[in-house]
């Protein structure tokens, strides 16, 4: 493709939202930074997972977030040495780091290929499975997870002021975009969205539906453990709470929000919702109208119901019509993991 | 001559209701053949035995001296079976050039590749001259799901031409087609190598009796009779079958 073809008013505009990112630390208050927007970039790209196999595989996965739980407890278990919760293996943080992934990984690829025989409501309803199991594999093996966690992990020293933490959230983000963005035209991306359409065509085609989507899981639970992986050098421990069904729930609803065929609508999900998690309490009479820190879940419960309501394609699609611009793509059935009549 | 598929007391039940009754078919290469018959006649039933979508309840299906009774559809490919279906499914949010790309890629097993490589583009620029084979070079980067119902159809034949199969499987290609789209249908698939054994079925008798070397009539799961189109023609039972009469002298 030609570099004018590729100029269009979307790609303008996304890399001046990114140059905004690169020079936000000089511009912003350190918590907005390190606090608002790192939080954002780590959930954004761990909702970018569910996007990407929802959007080009057509299956919505609810074991993200297991993906990325998974990652940050294997990262605590070897990194930590003497006097930690967990294995204490003590290796070096970047040894910790490979460990991690290749845990992750091979995770992805073994669940993965469980659930690709699935399709639909029951892929949706066997991640969810995977997401409860391991669970109870964290809460009860505390061998691997502490008793209540795995806390002061420390992040490798390349990352140690926190602004770097913000900016390796913001490389990877992008990465991640570029990279699912590119997929969509790639062998593989075709195949996906192939696979996606109607299976049974693709396999009279010559493809193993199957393993495409095996390996399509395996993809985006690397990129979910990447998304775990700063999350505990940013949050400093890891326990299996965290990793529950509500906040199994909560990046769903992320990705919702922003528009669940859209992949930079995981980015803006993630955005409000920390904002809103951030910044609720700060509201003027707020808790005048009965709305507390601890009904949180309650507004976003709301806040989801609103933009259904308003907007199926999530905020990308309110921005759209904004624009006034082409219609919102409306995802179709199979994008959201529907099954074909 | 040889035969490339061989079809042997093949039956399949879905419960109680049996689509197929011990169907017996001997396809030699390069024959041109036309299932026929009436709607529930178990026609496309036959095809997807053959093409591996379902599995025979009882029988045998040998493609290429192969046993393939039980192998996934996806390994037809590789032996040389490209199938189109009787609704067009071409993938709608694709366009043509990634349609029949998918097409090759999926035959020559690059589908894992994932990024592009210079056969990548290679199997581009191919999916474009396929296009044309088919009269769909000036739709070659229009999306497939805003194709008319012709183009669609036209699509579909090229993702089985894409693979240059020694086998293609054709169901009621001229579906929904225009007299003038039938007359290029029929003239593609005269064009097509002598090598290649062509399996049609359809409901246009006219297409079907001209391309056809030979005719198999089905009826309630069962081969009704065969012969050249002539003898089909003439064949009292086929009258009684379609419109209820004996032959006409």
């Amino acid at each position: 493709m030609k570099l004018r073809e590729r100029l269009t008013a979307r790609t303008l505009v996304l890399a001046g939202l990114v140059l905004i990112l690169v020079l936000l630390p000089s511009l912003a208050t350190a918590f907005f930074v390190n606090f608002v927007m790192t939080q954002t970039l780590i959930l954004g790209l761990a909702a970018a997972t569910i996007v990407f196999l929802s959007r080009y595989g057509g299956m919505t996965s609810l074991a993200q977030l297991l993906m990325f739980g998974i990652a940050g407890f294997m990262f605590g278990n070897a990194a930590l040495d003497g006097g930690a919760r967990g294995l204490n293996l003590g290796w070096h943080p970047w040894a910790a780091v490979g460990f991690a992934m290749l845990v992750t990984t091979l995770a992805a690829f073994v669940l993965g290929a469980i659930a690709s025989r699935t399709t639909g409501i029951y892929f949706l309803m066997l991640t969810l499975v995977y997401g409860v199991i391991g669970y109870f594999v964290f809460a009860q093996i505390v061998e691997i997870s502490g008793p209540g966690g795995i806390t002061s992990i420390q992040r490798p020293d390349l990352l140690g002021p926190p602004v770097r933490l913000y900016y390796a959230g913001l490389l990877l983000s992008v990465l991640a975009y570029l990279g699912f963005r590119a997929s969509r035209r790639t062998a593989f991306g075709l195949a996906l969205q192939g696979v996606r359409d109607d299976p049974v065509r693709m396999a009279s085609l010559g493809f193993n539906v199957a393993l495409h989507r095996a390996l399509a899981f395996t993809l985006a639970g690397f990129v979910a453990g990447l998304a775990g992986l700063l999350n505990v050098w940013w949050n400093g421990q890891i326990d299996p709470a965290s990793i529950s069904i509500g906040p199994t729930l909560i990046l769903l609803i992320i990705a919702v929000i922003g528009g669940i065929s859209s992949l930079e609508g995981a980015w803006l999900g993630a955005f409000v919702y920390v904002l809103v998690f951030t910044y609720l309490r700060d509201l003027p009479l707020v808790d005048g109208i009965g709305i507390t820190e601890a009904r949180f879940n309650t507004v976003i419960g709301v806040i989801v119901l609103a933009i259904m309501v308003l907007s199926p394609e999530g905020l990308t699609g309110i921005v759209q019509r904004l624009r006034g611009g082409a219609r919102p793509v409306h995802p179709t059935e199979k994008e959201l993991g529907g099954t074909r009549p | 001559m040889a035969s490339v598929v061989q079809v042997s007391a093949v039956t399949v039940a879905f419960g109680g209701l049996r689509a197929l009754r011990g169907i017996d078919l001997d396809i030699a290469r390069g024959e041109r053949l036309a299932v026929i018959g009436p709607n529930g006649a178990g026609k496309t039933t036959l095809f997807n035995v053959i093409a591996g979508d379902i599995a025979p309840t009882t029988g045998a299906v040998v493609i290429k001296g192969q046993d393939c009774t039980y192998r996934p559809s996806r390994h037809r490919p590789r032996l040389g079976l490209a199938r189109t279906y009787q609704k067009a499914r071409a993938f709608a949010g694709l366009t043509v050039r990634e349609n029949i790309y998918l097409a090759l890629a999926g035959h020559r097993g690059r589908h894992r590749a994932l990024w592009r490589s210079s056969a990548d583009r290679a199997m581009r620029d191919e999916a474009a001259e396929v296009a044309a084979q088919v009269w769909l070079s000036g739709q070659v980067d229009a999306v497939a799901g805003e194709l008319a119902h012709g183009q669609r159809r036209q699509l579909e034949l090229a993702m089985a031409v894409a693979t240059r199969p020694d086998v293609m499987l054709l169901d009621e290609p001229a579906s929904g087609l225009s007299r003038g789209e039938r007359e290029r249908l029929v003239e593609l698939l005269e064009s097509f190598d002598e090598q290649l054994t062509l399996l049609v079925i359809e409901h246009d008798m006219d297409v079907a009796f001209r391309i056809a070397q030979r005719v198999v009539v089905m009826a309630d799961g069962e081969q009704v009779t065969a012969g050249t189109p002539e003898q089909v023609r003439a064949d009292p039972h086929v009258h009684r079958i379609y419109l209820g009469t004996e032959a006409v002298a």
